[in-house]
């Protein structure tokens, strides 16, 4: 027990000065018109990760027009008042960076990465993007068909088809249910128009955050920002807030699929709360004692002593809004499922009856502080880590204090979550089956 | 969806990936002299330093420590080329039990020891390697990198893990083959390198995993797995000499052994086009991959050819291919061509994924002619010139990155002066040399194709066409 301890002081102490040091590499100001910016100094590598995050995803998007963010995400690369189509690309080819957007639930995400001599080209680009987009009607019709055929790549992976059916499920109304790429019919009926007004709305400095990362000297990389940022004109926008949106459930749900499969997988739920509540950290620890690896209660249930399944896997993802613990099954055969239900009954049970071992919590622990440190090593994955951090929790520093919160976890804490949210009547249960042959 | 470039959060975080759009995808001491034979230390400006031990394996160390962090990894030469023919998938299956018991420890107590340091783990094989890594943080090295050694030389290979690892590989695979487009490059591989090493997914297929015995996998171990055929990595917070008496001490009396060579045809090019339709009437899209044999990635042509396939379909929206089917017409999000790089000549192949199949390919085979007829312009060739060089610090800014380029070099035995002079070697390629190559490795219309949709022969619109049923 003491040899446990002992390392975790070591584990704690390697991590507290990994804080201390991102601490100090980190500068933050925010420019008149609303900008929120954050640079991030790692001179390892002459390197440049510049990140630019809105606060606009599938959580704003409304009943008829999921998928408009990411719509606007791929508008956005067209053209803006010098830019042609294909230009932003080219840019960056050719200056030998990455670059790439992304829309999630909460942020849509652009980046591009940069030898640290030519970063700057990264703000020439992200400042466009930001005030001088223009989407003639003429270019819409081709990507609003790439954007189609981006939506049938995800329906014809069943196992895709069966998680977002899944989540659609498990979340009656929360727009947490919804698919980042939106729902077929609501991206049929997309307008031009209708991207034009969503990026009125919501892209300009006041909602948006900067993350600047790598081999930069804060004070000249606030100068570039303040040239080609500093003049847009900055409108503050009021995010709805859907926290407490989706009602408690009060009854199991289940999901029966069958596609054209030939394994099957089980997948099952709980709504877990959000980060306003404190006592969500203790989530991701049920999590990991339950299912993350070898060790872990449910894959030692399932794969080692009863050779039901062949893989196992869960975690409670919660970004922001109360979300679910999800727990991720691969059975060996479809007609294992109802003994591997049973089992997990079981296990989940025993979670609420039997604290977790000392060894158990402090693994999982252990994971989570080596993980703050390997995050450092890429400057491009820092960048994102800061830009979504500050989006979801309006403050960075929430991605250094995690490790400390998940550290003062106890036993006690784990059991009395899964007592509190892991109950039959706040499950929702998928099982995708193989479809039978017709003769 | 492959994560490609998008930088998320999480690596469990499979749900979410599903959920969320992305515009792209894209493509992720005690030195003394009576434990060296030799001692090659790199004369260039990094911390990147190459040693042999008696025994043939190569150690090499990558001095980085601006994090208390160091990346392991240990690679054998030989991955799924080097399976028996109804054995596919023996090679990943072996080193994927590696951590599942080893001398005397439980697969049980190896992983109960990597989580508590809360290590990473990853194993796996590809055509010409297999190959492990783990992350830890430094003070941890020592106890990482004396397990990784039990695992590596003394491996238990108990019956139930065997099983155990089958099940999970071949549910792997059916489930990758429940993709369509995974499907498809699957069944391209086997009609292009039919009778090849290369056919053999590293996966293998259900039948040959489950075919597998403990005498195979043992087998495989004792043949492949020895210290002349293999090489280990670090890359981090660690110093030359420390890492070397620690290897020396775990890896010292590891007895070399022969390795046997693959044997390895000439891939032919077909003489017509050859294609294979899989008729899938749940599928709304259509799915199509061709190509032919392409190179090794020790041709001397490699350089202008990656230069030259980097301007034909590199890239899904500013390639030729990228400009004329995505972002003109709207008729796919992902549409790109590639040259494999691997030891023996491997393919150049192109996909597209379309509810147009007809449009799309005319288009992909007017531009791949082109490239062929004319190469590339002077504006490609600039733009390719500076992407090469401009993006290389950035593959190697990580310890990851810096990790995955030394398994390459030494993989394909590319040469330590390969970082240093790689920006140089790009900026030789001319526009000749890419003409050159692009005439010589581009065969437009002999191709293996597969297509898988909800199509007919007659939707697609191919001409002169020898049907593959």
């Amino acid at each position: 027990m003491k040899r446990i301890a002992f390392a975790i002081v070591l584990l704690a102490a390697v991590g507290a000065r990994a804080e201390e040091d991102i601490e100090s590499r980190v500068t933050e100001f925010k420019l008149k018109n609303g900008l929120e910016v954050i640079v991030y100094v790692d001179s390892s590598a002459p390197v440049v990760s510049t990140d630019v995050f809105y606060k606009v995803g599938s959580y704003d998007e409304q009943a008829g027009y999921t998928g408009l963010s990411h719509m606007l995400e791929h508008m956005s690369f067209k053209h803006t008042d010098i830019y042609k189509p294909g230009d932003f690309d080219r840019l960056v080819d050719s200056a030998g960076g990455n670059n790439n957007g992304f829309t999630s639930d909460y942020y849509t995400g652009y980046y591009e990465d940069f030898a640290s001599d030519r970063w700057e080209t990264a703000l020439k680009i992200e400042a466009a993007r930001m005030a001088k987009c223009v989407f003639p009607d003429s270019e819409f019709e081709s990507e609003h068909q790439v954007v189609s055929e981006e939506q049938r790549l995800q329906e014809n992976r069943p196992i895709s088809q069966f998680y977002l059916q899944f989540g659609a499920i498990a979340q009656l109304v929360h727009p947490l249910r919804n698919p980042g790429v939106g729902w077929p019919d609501d991206v049929r009926r997309f307008t031009v128009s209708a991207v034009r007004d969503w990026y009125q709305r919501r892209y300009n400095p006041a909602n948006a955050v900067l993350v600047i990362a790598g081999d930069v000297r804060p004070a000249d990389a606030k100068l570039k920002v303040e040239k080609h940022f500093g003049k847009l004109a900055g409108t503050p926008v009021t995010r709805a807030d859907y926290y407490d949106l989706e009602p408690k459930q009060i009854g199991e749900r289940r999901l029966v699929m069958r596609r054209k499969v030939k394994v099957p997988q089980v997948l099952i739920a709980w709504h877990t709360p959000g980060v306003r509540d404190s006592g969500y950290v203790a989530g991701a620890v049920l999590g990991g004692v339950l299912a993350q690896g070898r060790n872990s209660r449910l894959y030692k249930t399932l794969v080692i002593d009863s050779g039901l399944a062949v893989s196992v896997g869960g975690y409670n993802w919660v970004e922001r809004d109360p979300d679910l613990l999800r727990l991720y099954i691969t059975p060996k055969s479809d007609s294992f499922i109802p003994r591997i239900e049973r089992l997990v009954d079981r296990e989940v049970e025993r979670m609420k009856t039997e604290l977790v071992s000392d060894r158990e919590i402090e693994q999982v622990k252990n994971g989570v502080l080596a993980e703050h440190v390997f995050d450092r090593d890429d400057v491009s994955g820092m960048a994102f880590l800061l830009a979504a951090n500050q989006i979801l929790h309006g403050t960075w520093r929430e991605y250094k204090t995690y490790p400390e919160q998940v550290t003062r976890v106890t036993k006690e804490q784990v059991r009395d979550f899964c007592r509190r949210y892991l109950t039959r009547e706040n499950q929702t249960t998928g099982v995708l089956l193989p479809q039978k042959e017709e003769r | 969806m492959n994560s490609g470039d998008f930088k998320y959060q999480n690596a469990d975080c499979r749900m979410q990936i599903e959920k969320t759009g992305i515009r792209k995808l894209s493509f992720c001491s005690l030195i003394s002299a009576f434990c060296i034979l030799h001692c090659a230390v790199a004369a260039h400006a990094l911390p990147l330093y190459r040693d042999s031990l008696p025994n043939g394996l190569i150690v090499i160390t990558f001095e980085e420590p601006r994090l208390p962090v160091i990346d392991i990894g240990f690679t054998c030469r030989s991955g799924s080329a080097s399976d028996p023919d109804d054995r596919g998938g023996l090679a990943n299956l072996t080193v994927s039990l590696l951590n599942r018991g080893a001398a005397g420890m439980s697969g049980d107590s190896i992983a109960s020891v990597i989580d508590f340091l809360g290590a990473r783990y990853n194993a796996g094989a590809g055509l010409d390697q297999s190959g492990l890594s783990t992350r830890v943080l430094a003070k941890d090295w020592q106890a990482g990198l004396g397990l990784l050694s039990q695992m590596i030389r003394n491996p238990s290979f108990d019956p139930k893990e065997i099983e155990q690892a089958k099940s999970l590989q071949s549910a792997g695979l059916r489930r990758s083959l429940d993709n369509p487009g995974f499907l498809v490059r699957y069944e391209f591989d086997k009609l292009l390198y039919a009778g090849h090493p290369y056919r053999k997914n590293p996966y293998g297929d259900t039948l040959s995993v489950a075919a597998v015995t403990r005498g195979d996998v043992a087998a495989f171990h004792k043949t492949y797995y020895v210290p002349n055929n293999c090489f280990i990595i670090a890359v981090g917070d660690i110093k030359r000499a420390d890492f070397l008496a620690q290897v020396k001490a775990g890896f010292g009396d590891w007895q070399p052994g022969v390795v046997p060579a693959v044997p390895v045809p000439e891939l032919k090019y077909p003489d017509k086009l050859r294609v294979k339709l899989i008729a899938r009437p749940e599928v709304n899209q259509t799915y199509v991959q061709f190509g032919h044999p392409g190179i090794s990635i020790t041709d001397p042509d490699m350089l202008a050819t990656r230069l030259g396939s980097y301007a034909l379909g590199g890239s899904a929206l500013s390639s030729r291919l990228g400009i004329a089917v995505r972002e003109k017409e709207g008729l796919a999000y992902d549409v790109r061509s590639v040259f494999d790089r691997s030891r023996y000549p491997g393919s150049f192949w192109a996909s597209v994924q379309t509810a147009k199949p007809k449009e799309a390919l005319e288009l992909m085979f007017h531009e791949i002619q082109a490239m062929h007829d004319s190469g590339a312009t002077q504006a490609e060739l600039t733009r390719a010139h500076n992407y090469y060089t401009g993006s290389f610090p950035l593959s190697y800014s990580s310890n990851e990155g810096k990790l995955q380029s030394v398994v390459l070099i030494e993989l394909f035995r590319l040469g330590y002066d390969w970082l240093d002079k790689f920006p140089e070697r790009i900026r030789a390629v001319t526009l000749d040399g890419i003409s050159t190559a692009m005439r010589k490795h581009l065969q437009p219309g002999h191709y293996i194709m597969v297509v898988l949709g909800n199509v007919t022969k007659d939707d697609l619109g191919l001409k002169d066409v020898e049907w593959i049923e």
